[in-house]
């Protein structure tokens, strides 16, 4: 692994950096879950006892920052892919809290240079504290050859 | 053939095929409704300008169409874990396939994984994954 | 014997595969393989042992690697200890031609793969870097090509004289098996996957429309 890269592991993985509430809005994930093709009730209607958010929903949920203050701009990041982890149902109708931080760091190769990926969690809990979700956000950023 | 039960769950069988709405229009109603609104999504035109083939349909909403096509499947799973790897883009107003397919399945704790693919009409894999949920 | 040379497991920061469910699938699904060679990238799983599952499901496993070079990514078939001491198998930024010159002096075999890919393919590069010195495999079919990725590897591969080798490139379970590798030559272990490798004894085949 390059120097830097590890350099940046060493002083970035697995410290929160971003925390933010979000309030979850009963008619978007209705929408967000018809727009994805869900055709059951408990994405699509707030009155059936199990409502609840599609389980993807929170990873169009965007903290803060995407990055620590300070993380070099290799580039312009894509997305290069997306995990949700689920423990607990995302109930419309609240507020949760996502604390974010940086879970991974690596490179690959490109034409015109390193391609640098970062993965940063999200960790989503509700207000009593109970850890309801991760979302994996993995970005990748093509470096200009020097 | 909806599935209701772990025990009816079969190693390596096939997910009914799932096709998508990859329209402009939803690919757009989606990206405004996240906060996405960027042209990228919602223009064909400017999305070139900006050296992609043509509007993309966001990546997370490829990795809703992936769930939706689970539930489906089996309206009562519950999705533990979904990993999608967008190895292409998906060009909005492009025909797209959405298939699935049962590569694990652990009885005790009553998880079946699954292998997801978004191709499109050539059958190039755009976005890939898998997913574990949980059947009753 | 029908063997996929270039697969991925959960190893690999973008495989979502277990080996043991490439196992069942295979068996399952009667892919026409007898085994896979798990190719982690940028890496030599030393420590993974695949004895068990390959005498269960009665299949060939072997480990190899894939690395990266200015000329694209190249898979390393008969990785010793030593290898990986005489070269960064993490490094992006190894050269091809040291990569082949020093795999072949510790008894390896390196070969591009998906050399008509733009970017990590090798002809991708050849017009600006020109042919690099000691290719004599190249991976012609490879189950993640797109357009006509594999036709450029062909063309190419003739061209210059390359023999070709194919592999599924598979990164989740059920995309094992679509390209493959046969050997005239029964293969049990790594040496005498290398073996039949320098004599030049297989072909490459494509089973994307049957798998």
């Amino acid at each position: 692994m390059d120097q830097d890269i590890e350099t940046l592991r060493d002083e970035y993985l697995n410290q929160d950096f971003d925390e933010k509430s979000f309030d979850i809005d009963p008619d978007t994930t209705i929408e967000y879950a018809r727009l994805c093709g869900e055709t059951a009730n408990r994405f699509l209607d707030k009155n059936d006892p199990d409502f609840q958010a599609s389980p993807t929903f929170i990873a169009s949920l965007s903290g803060g920052r995407s990055l620590p203050k300070g993380f070099p701009r290799f580039g312009i990041g894509m997305d290069a892919g997306k995990g949700v982890e689920c423990f607990s149902p995302i109930k419309p109708g609240q507020a949760i809290l996502g604390r974010t931080h940086l879970h991974d760091i690596y490179t690959k190769t490109g034409r015109s240079g390193r391609m640098v990926f970062t993965v940063s969690r999200i960790e989503f809990f509700d207000q009593a504290g109970t850890h309801l979700a991760n979302a994996d956000s993995r970005i990748v950023m093509r470096e200009k050859a020097k | 053939m909806s599935i209701s039960s772990i025990s009816e769950v079969e190693f390596g069988v096939d997910l009914p095929v799932f096709e998508p709405d990859t329209s402009l229009e939803t690919a757009s109603k989606f990206a405004t409704l996240v906060g996405w609104g960027g042209a990228r999504f919602t223009d064909h035109e400017a999305a070139r300008k900006e050296g992609l083939p043509g509007a993309m349909v966001p990546g997370i909403l490829s990795q809703g169409y992936l769930v939706a096509m689970i539930h489906n499947w089996a309206p009562s799973a519950e999705v533990k874990s979904i990993d999608t790897v967008f190895r292409a883009a998906v060009i909005a107003d492009e025909k797209h396939q959405i298939t699935g397919v049962v590569t694990d399945i652990n009885e005790d704790d009553k998880l079946v994984e699954i292998d997801i693919t978004v191709a499109n009409e050539k059958g190039e894999t755009r976005v890939f994954g898998t997913a574990s949920v949980q059947i009753p | 014997m029908l063997l996929d040379l270039h697969t991925h497991s959960i190893k690999s920061d973008d495989g979502r595969a277990k080996v043991e469910n490439y196992c069942q699938w295979i068996k399952a699904k009667n892919i026409p393989i007898d085994g896979f060679v798990l190719t982690e990238h940028r890496q030599f799983d030393a420590e993974s042992g695949y004895s068990d599952l390959a005498e269960k499901f009665g299949l060939t496993i072997l480990k190899a690697s894939e690395v990266e070079t200015e000329y694209g990514h190249v898979l390393v078939y008969g990785v010793t200890e030593a290898l990986t001491q005489a070269f960064d198998f993490a490094s992006i930024k190894l050269s091809l031609e040291m990569v082949l010159e020093v795999s072949e002096a510790h008894g390896a075999v390196a070969v591009p793969c998906h050399p008509g890919r733009p970017r990590v393919g090798m002809f991708a590069h050849t017009e600006e870097l020109g042919i690099p010195k000691g290719v004599k495999i190249v991976e012609i079919y490879n189950g993640g090509s797109r357009d006509k990725e594999d036709q450029i590897a062909i063309d190419n591969a003739q061209a210059l004289g390359y023999l070709g080798i194919g592999g599924s490139d598979s990164h989740i379970v059920s995309h094992i098996g679509r390209c493959a590798t046969r050997f005239d030559e029964k293969i049990e272990n790594i040496d005498d996957l290398v073996t039949a490798l320098k004599t030049g004894k297989f072909e490459a085949v494509t089973l994307k429309e049957s798998v």
